[in-house]
Order: structure tokens, then C-alpha cells, then sequence
């Protein structure tokens, strides 16, 4: 707890700091980092605190996205209005999905729960590449702009840290509140809460929408900055992202994963920026990470104790 | 309502042509035949060792590549083409022996994050491979002369080299049933699906068992490489969408059912053909709706069991 703590304030006095320091390219990056330790710590309230490992979280990121571009681009309101709803369009549209998805894969757990999330985000991600009208197909939707001085990447920043930053203190208070407390005893032992009386499936499936629906607003606050969202971000292969993000960082504290994203995101800007084969060089570290580093980056200066 | 009925009647015209049905009808059992090699080897390798082997789709693309090297080095004729199947099936043995004994050993004991994870990081690292073994570009493999041609079955003329894949897929099916049933091994590896920790308790050399499953399927997968590559496009992507068809194929059958995956693999291959004339561009749609039914309804598959 307390070397969480120490962690978000030295996080928070970074970013603050940040834009003053950084060109508009990297300023660009940053906000990636922002969006996607939301992503990552989103993800891990599922496996870090509920157990539950999601193979298909890349459908809410992407609903999210979506949600959040279709509301800027076609939802006909005033710019700065449709920028302001977009957030809450992105959180409502992806908790709505993961709704439904999870209502079904909850009935299962272990390896058949990740099944089942990964089969649904195939099937999102079909119709996202088949519903050419509302998605754009293949070509994705492109050439978003948020409207007036947001359109700056230092201004945008702070749009980004005053949307996450948020997010991220209620994602905090949630996990380390009774409903918290009982999701970390559903890890260690579904059978022992449920004849305590707690509901198992109807928890589970409350931090599943919990967890998709920040997914969904960190998909819109990264989709509104590059400007673009691809059908590309619901495949299978971008399921792996928040998994390697989450365990990079180290699961069992509440901002590893979003330290594992800010390492993963500046990796791969650095390593893409010199060679193509960044997905092989990023397979290498995986392969490290999981061989030699099994308890992450937080793991390296903690050596016990669960989140 | 009469509109409705005409653009159906329009839409099922082809159902009326017997030539175009039993077309499709062998097309959609001779492609459920290769989809039958990959996914064959991918619920073996989920039953034995209780890992879903992301990279199985990467073995199949080897395979295929391995082919479009030794198509270069053998004769021509069904000789030579008959050794391009073994060595490729021989080689994909021997990557698939290297990686359980290197790679895989090392981590059943893992969460399943870091199982998953280390199939993801193999799919990045041998999907980069293929681009620095045989480049970016699609490559192609002419089919033996002798199979080239048409030949006409039941007044109507067929590929003949569609023919030979569902003789061989069948082959192959019958000689995976009789490994399986009728050999001691084959009496392991049922019995390691329903409980592996009483195998081992009765003294069943499990590692040599894990080690011998992996590399069968990852010998199929390459052997499904191989024998698609005359008629698919061979490129460095051919894996992310092969794998997604196997995966579906293996939860409609069953994880860890050969038979199911038999059954399922020439369902798919139907749904995809004749789904394809029925509803173009939603073909794929259907595929994972039939997925997502089965998960709903009978959600451990066909011929799966309860866990």
C-alpha cells in the first residue's frame, strides 16, 4: 500500500512536470503511456485482484476507441461538445459489451474463461471489420482531430492526465474497498467466499464491466490523440498487449501494470525506431520476462506480499 | 415480404445448380481436411499439457514455408512431392521437440498468464523469423503434375488435387485414431486428457509423454503446411488467420477431442464454403457465430467433456 502510494505521487509529480521537458513527438508518447497504464491497470483489477485472466481485453480497448471516434465523427453534436461526451460514449459502449461478454464467460473460469473472451473478441472483431458503414471496414476511421487548442499535444496531455489521473484514484479506492476485498478472496478461493454467501458470478461479472469500461475510455483517450482507430486493435494479437503490460510491471501491486506500460510503450518506440523487427525483438523480451522475471519490475525491489 | 423473398431466392439460387453445391461441398470438406491437421495437433497439445498453443498457426505457416525451400531441392514428380511432405513434417518435428524441451518444460507449473504469454512471444519471434528466412513477399508451390489436373466424379469435374487433400486428410485421421486407440502410447495420452496427475501417480513417464504430444501436433501442423501450400497464397501473415480457424474448430469439437476436431474442422470448412455463396462478406461472421452458440449452449464443445 505504501509503496503504492510513494509510487503514484512520484508518477504524479513526473507528469506534471513532463511537457515542459519533452518535443511534441514525445509529449505524443507520453499520452500513450497515459492511456495505456489506464489500459494495463484496468486489465489487472481482472487478474491481479479477481484472478481472472482475459485473453480478449483488446475488445473493450477497441470498443472504446471506436465508440469515442464514431461520437466525435458522426454523432452530429457541436465539436467541443461531442469531444466532451466522447470519454463517456467510449466507458458506456464498452461496459456495455462487456456486459454481455462477460455474462456468458463468467460462468466459466480459468483457462475456458479466457476462451470465452477471446472468442467474443474475434467475433467484435469481424464485425468491425465487416461493418464497413460504421467502422470505416479495414480502413478504420482516420483523420480525427479533437477541436480547438486540444489539438495541441501539450494541451491534449492534460486532457489525458486530468481524465486518467482520475480514473485511475477510482480504480484505486475500488480495488481496496469491500467489493476489492472480496474479488482478492475470490482469487484465493471462489468456493470458500461462496459459502460465505457472496454471489461469486454476479462479482465477477461487476468487475468485468469495471474493468472493460476503463479499457474502453483508455482505447478513446489513445484514439483521440493518434487521431485514427483500426479494426486491427481488436485482434487477437492485441490481446497480448495488456497481458505483457500487466506482467512486465508485475501484477501484484495496483500501478505495476501502468510501469510496465510506460516501459513497454518507450521500448517499442525506441526498438521500432531502429529496426522492423520489433515484434521479434519483443518476443525476446517476453520470452526473458516470463523465463527469468517471473514477479515483473515491481517484483525486483519487492520481494513478498499481494496486492 | 415479397422483396425479402425474391432477394433470398436470388441470394439461394446456386442451390438449385447441383454443380456449383457439390463444388463448394468438396472445396468446403477438402479445406476442413488441412484445418483438421492444425487443429488435430492443437487439442492434443490442450488436452496433454493444458496449454493453448498460440503458435500452432506459426508451425502450419513453417510448414507451408518449408515446403516452397524443398520444392527447390527434390524432382519433380509425386516422388519428389512426396518428400517435401516428409521433410517438411520431419523439420516442423524437430522445431516442435526443440521448443517443448527448451521452451515449454519450464512453465507448466506457471500461472497461465505466463503460459499464454510464452505462446504469444514464440508466434512474434517465428513470425519475424519467416520474414528474415524467406522475405516479405508471397511465395507459391506448384502441386506435382500427376495431381494437377481435373478429375470427374459424379458428372462433375474436381480439382484433383482437392481430391488427394480429403484421401490424405482422411488417411491421417484414421492412422490419428489408431495411434490413439490402439497403441499403448495412444492409452497415455487419453488417459493424461481426463487426469495427468494420476498418470504420473501410476508411474508414466509424463515429461516423456508431454515432450512426444507436442512435438505430433507441431509434426501435423507442418505436415497441414505442407500439404496447403499448393494451394494457398504463402506469405509472412498466412498464421494469424489460420490459427483463429483452428481455434474455432477446436472449441466446437472440443478441447482436447481429436474426434471432435474432425467433425468440426469439415464443419467449419462447409460453414466457410457455402457461407461464402450464401452471404458473401459475412462468411466469416458465421463462423464465429456457430463459435460463440457452441460456447453458449454446450460451452465445453461437442465431444468435450465437463471439467
Amino acid at each position: 500500500m505504501n509503496r503504492s502510494r510513494t509510487l503514484a505521487v512520484l508518477a504524479a509529480l513526473v507528469a506534471a512536470a513532463l511537457p515542459a521537458a519533452l518535443s511534441d513527438f514525445w509529449i505524443f508518447i507520453a499520452i500513450e503511456v497515459i492511456a495505456f497504464a489506464l489500459y494495463a491497470v484496468s486489465f489487472n483489477v481482472l487478474l491481479g485482484y479477481g484472478g481472472m485472466l482475459s485473453f480478449g481485453h483488446a475488445a473493450f480497448f477497441g470498443v472504446g476507441a471506436y465508440a469515442g471516434a464514431l461520437m466525435v465523427r458522426k454523432s452530429g453534436f457541436a465539436p467541443e461538445a461531442a469531444f466532451a461526451l466522447a470519454p463517456l460514449a467510449a466507458m458506456a459502449a464498452a461496459a456495455a459489451v462487456a456486459a454481455v461478454v462477460g455474462f456468458f464467460s463468467v460462468r466459466r473460469s480459468g483457462i475456458y474463461f479466457g476462451m470465452l473472451t477471446f472468442a467474443f473478441q474475434m467475433l467484435l472483431y469481424t464485425i468491425a471489420l465487416k461493418a464497413t458503414g460504421l467502422t470505416g471496414g479495414d480502413d478504420g476511421i482516420t483523420g480525427l482531430k479533437p477541436p480547438g487548442a486540444l489539438a495541441r499535444p501539450a494541451v491534449y496531455y492534460v486532457f489525458a492526465l486530468a481524465t486518467v489521473g482520475p480514473a485511475l484514484y477510482v480504480l484505486y479506492r475500488l480495488v481496496n474497498s469491500p467489493f476489492g476485498i472480496t474479488l482478492r478472496a475470490l482469487k484465493a478461493n471462489p468456493r470458500r467466499v461462496q459459502y460465505v454467501g457472496v454471489d461469486v458470478r454476479s462479482h465477477q461479472l461487476a468487475a468485468f464491466v469495471v474493468s472493460g469500461a476503463f479499457a474502453g475510455l483508455a482505447g478513446a483517450v489513445f484514439a483521440l490523440s493518434s487521431g485514427n482507430v483500426f479494426p486491427a486493435w481488436l485482434n487477437w494479437t492485441a490481446s497480448a498487449t495488456p497481458i505483457v503490460m500487466a506482467v512486465l510491471g508485475g501484477v501484484s501491486s495496483f500501478l505495476g501494470p501502468a510501469l510496465g506500460a510506460a516501459v513497454y510503450v518507450v521500448l517499442e518506440v525506441v526498438i521500432s525506431g531502429r529496426t522492423e523487427y520489433w515484434p521479434l525483438v519483443m518476443g525476446v523480451i517476453i520470452l526473458a520476462l516470463v523465463l527469468l522475471m517471473p514477479a515483473g519490475l515491481t517484483g525486483l525491489w519487492r520481494r513478498r506480499g499481494a496486492p | 415480404m415479397q422483396s425479402l423473398i425474391d432477394t433470398l431466392a436470388t441470394q439461394f439460387a446456386w442451390i438449385q445448380n447441383p454443380v456449383v453445391v457439390a463444388r463448394q461441398a468438396l472445396a468446403g470438406v477438402s479445406n476442413g481436411m488441412l484445418l483438421f491437421l492444425i487443429a488435430s495437433g492443437l487439442s492434443l497439445i490442450f488436452g496433454v499439457l493444458r496449454i493453448i498453443n498460440f503458435a500452432h498457426g506459426a508451425l502450419f505457416m513453417f510448414g507451408a514455408f518449408a515446403a516452397v525451400t524443398l520444392t527447390g531441392l527434390v524432382p519433380e514428380g509425386l516422388a519428389g512431392f512426396a518428400g517435401v511432405l516428409l521433410g517438411a513434417t520431419a523439420g516442423l518435428a524437430v522445431l516442435g521437440a526443440a521448443i517443448e524441451t527448451g521452451l515449454l518444460r519450464r512453465i507448466y507449473r506457471a500461472p497461465h498468464e505466463f503460459q499464454l504469454l510464452l505462446t504469444f512471444a514464440l508466434v512474434f519471434i517465428l513470425g519475424d523469423a519467416v520474414k528474415l528466412i524467406w522475405g516479405r513477399e508471397d511465395h507459391s508451390v506448384s502441386m506435382p503434375e500427376a495431381l494437377s489436373g481435373s478429375t470427374q466424379a459424379l458428372g462433375v469435374t474436381f480439382p484433383t488435387y482437392r481430391l488427394f487433400l480429403i484421401g490424405a486428410g482422411i488417411l491421417i485421421a484414421l492412422g490419428l485414431w489408431a495411434l490413439l486407440h490402439r497403441t499403448r502410447w495412444g492409452i497415455f495420452v487419453r488417459a493424461a486428457t481426463m487426469d495427468r496427475a494420476m498418470l504420473g501417480a501410476l508411474g508414466v513417464n509424463t515429461r516423456r509423454l508431454f515432450t512426444t504430444v507436442f512435438v505430433l501436433g507441431a509434426a501435423l501442423a507442418g505436415l497441414g503446411g505442407a500439404l496447403a501450400a499448393p494451394v494457398v497464397s504463402i506469405g509472412p501473415g498466412l498464421h494469424v488467420q489460420v490459427i483463429i480457424d483452428a481455434f474455432v474448430v477446436v472449441v466446437i469439437g472440443g478441447m482436447g477431442s481429436v474426434g471432435g476436431a474432425f467433425v468440426a474442422a469439415l464443419l467449419v470448412g462447409l460453414v466457410n464454403a457455402f457461407g461464402i455463396l450464401a452471404f458473401p462478406g459475412l462468411s466469416v461472421v458465421l463462423t464465429f457465430a456457430l463459435m460463440a452458440v457452441v460456447l453458449i449452449v454446450r460451452p465445453w464443445g461437442l465431444f468435450g467433456s465437463p471439467e
